[in-house]
């Protein structure tokens, strides 16, 4: 049977392509579409990509108002209808069919067909975009702690060695209060290392994850 | 010299956290130990930077009685070195042993005795060699908790800069002040 959309109703001119055109690049396009009413805010066509981000069959998100699925905290204050602004390639969040928060980028297209407006609500999946970005900050931030964890303590290394040179000359300390304090620093040095190491490690091995202990302190999750 | 050096500790039970380059970390604790002792209070440190016998010496050579100042060192056993029998001296095997250094800070804590009593941990910038910041965070919100729940004060030397600026935000929140040694040093005429 013949999928029938707002786009089948288009008053065609002569050399404009055909419906089915339309409904093919609706359906192929990697790209989320909702179509809306405008009045209602009820969703009058989902294309797959949009079925499949919510993870429902297109039976079950036509007929509900688009806040189920899109703009979750803005109900009553829709940016286009209510607050007439306009909404290009911004940062929304779709909730799937498991009320998971899933970024989108969101684009909103007025259209009128039949004498009777739509809104052609676009967008694209970011999650891996999101999921590279939190890696990312993760990963200087651990960086940046592998330093911090390395620099003052080199430099605190220096003063108490200098110290330690001063402690030698001055004939009030014995021979094992130097090699006590030159073996504190010389295994300073190695956990310095150590750390300076694991950092190559993480840094190379380019997992998926970042080490726990960072995700929890920088991210919070 | 060192002793030019003073910092005005304004409270008995608030918790500092003390900022100073890394060649004033020594004289910060030196000046501070003497703080706390004008105000007869009972100093407990905690060193993950300088061995007991290193500092009893320091502390003799500025005029400090040793026997007044309790100490949790966590780098003699570490450096191989003698842990002898002090009764106001616990020795920890590792820096990054927090379950032992916590275990230390409550017996101490029990049997110092007097009514005034402060921590001083030197330094949080030591303990960073050893455990992750975040590690380092929740083991020092433990103590913090265990000096407020006591009603002890708490100074924490650390080098400036020394502190990512999250775990210095979280810092910020457990303690009273935060003071810059060197901005003091600067302020007052030696």
């Amino acid at each position: 049977m013949k999928k029938k959309g707002p786009a089948s109703g288009r008053q065609k001119k002569d050399n404009s392509p055909p419906d089915d055109v339309f409904r093919m690049v609706f359906d192929k396009i990697q790209t989320g579409i909702f179509i809306v009413d405008p009045a209602t805010h009820t969703i009058m066509d989902a294309n797959p990509i949009a079925q499949d981000t919510i993870g429902l069959p297109k039976e079950k998100i036509v007929g509900n108002v688009c806040h189920d699925f899109v703009c979750p905290a803005q109900r009553g204050q829709c940016p286009i209808t209510d607050l007439h602004k306009t909404i290009e390639n911004t940062e929304r969040i779709l909730i799937n069919k498991n009320g998971e928060r899933v970024p989108i980028l969101k684009t909103v297209a007025k259209a009128s067909m039949n004498k009777k407006e739509y809104l052609i609500e676009s967008f694209v999946d970011i999650r891996d975009r999101k999921k590279a970005e939190d890696r990312k900050i993760a990963l200087i931030a651990y960086i940046d702690e592998s330093v911090m964890r390395v620099k003052k303590p080199l430099e605190m290394t220096k003063n108490n060695l200098e110290f330690l040179a001063t402690q030698v000359s001055s004939g009030d300390y014995d021979t094992e209060d130097i090699r006590m304090q030159i073996q504190i620093q010389a295994n300073n040095i190695g956990t310095m290392v150590n750390t300076l190491f694991e950092l190559t490690k993480k840094v190379s091995d380019e997992r998926e994850e970042i080490p726990e202990e960072f995700r929890l302190f920088f991210t919070g999750t | 010299m060192t002793g030019a050096i003073t910092i005005d500790l304004q409270d008995d039970s608030l918790l500092y956290l003390m900022l100073a380059p890394p060649d004033k970390i020594n004289a910060m604790n030196l000046s501070v130990l003497k703080n706390i002792l004008s105000r007869n209070c009972t100093p407990l440190i905690i060193t993950v930077n300088q061995p007991y016998k290193i500092l009893a010496k320091t502390y003799a050579k500025e005029g400090i009685d040793a026997g007044k100042i309790y100490v949790i060192d966590a780098v003699t056993q570490y450096s191989g070195g003698t842990c002898g029998p002090v009764l106001n001296v616990k020795y920890i095997n590792n820096p990054s042993n927090l379950t032992d250094l916590g275990i230390a800070i409550t017996e101490f804590l029990k049997i110092i005795p007097g009514e005034k009593k402060c921590i001083v941990f030197d330094s949080v910038s030591m303990l960073l060699i050893h455990i992750p910041a975040v590690t380092a965070s929740k083991f020092l919100h433990f103590v913090v908790n265990k000096l407020k729940l006591s009603d002890i004060s708490g100074i924490f030397l650390c080098v400036e800069k020394g502190l990512d600026p999250v775990i210095l935000s979280q810092m910020s929140a457990f303690v009273d002040k935060i003071v810059d040694f060197e901005k003091k040093d600067a302020g007052i005429p030696s």
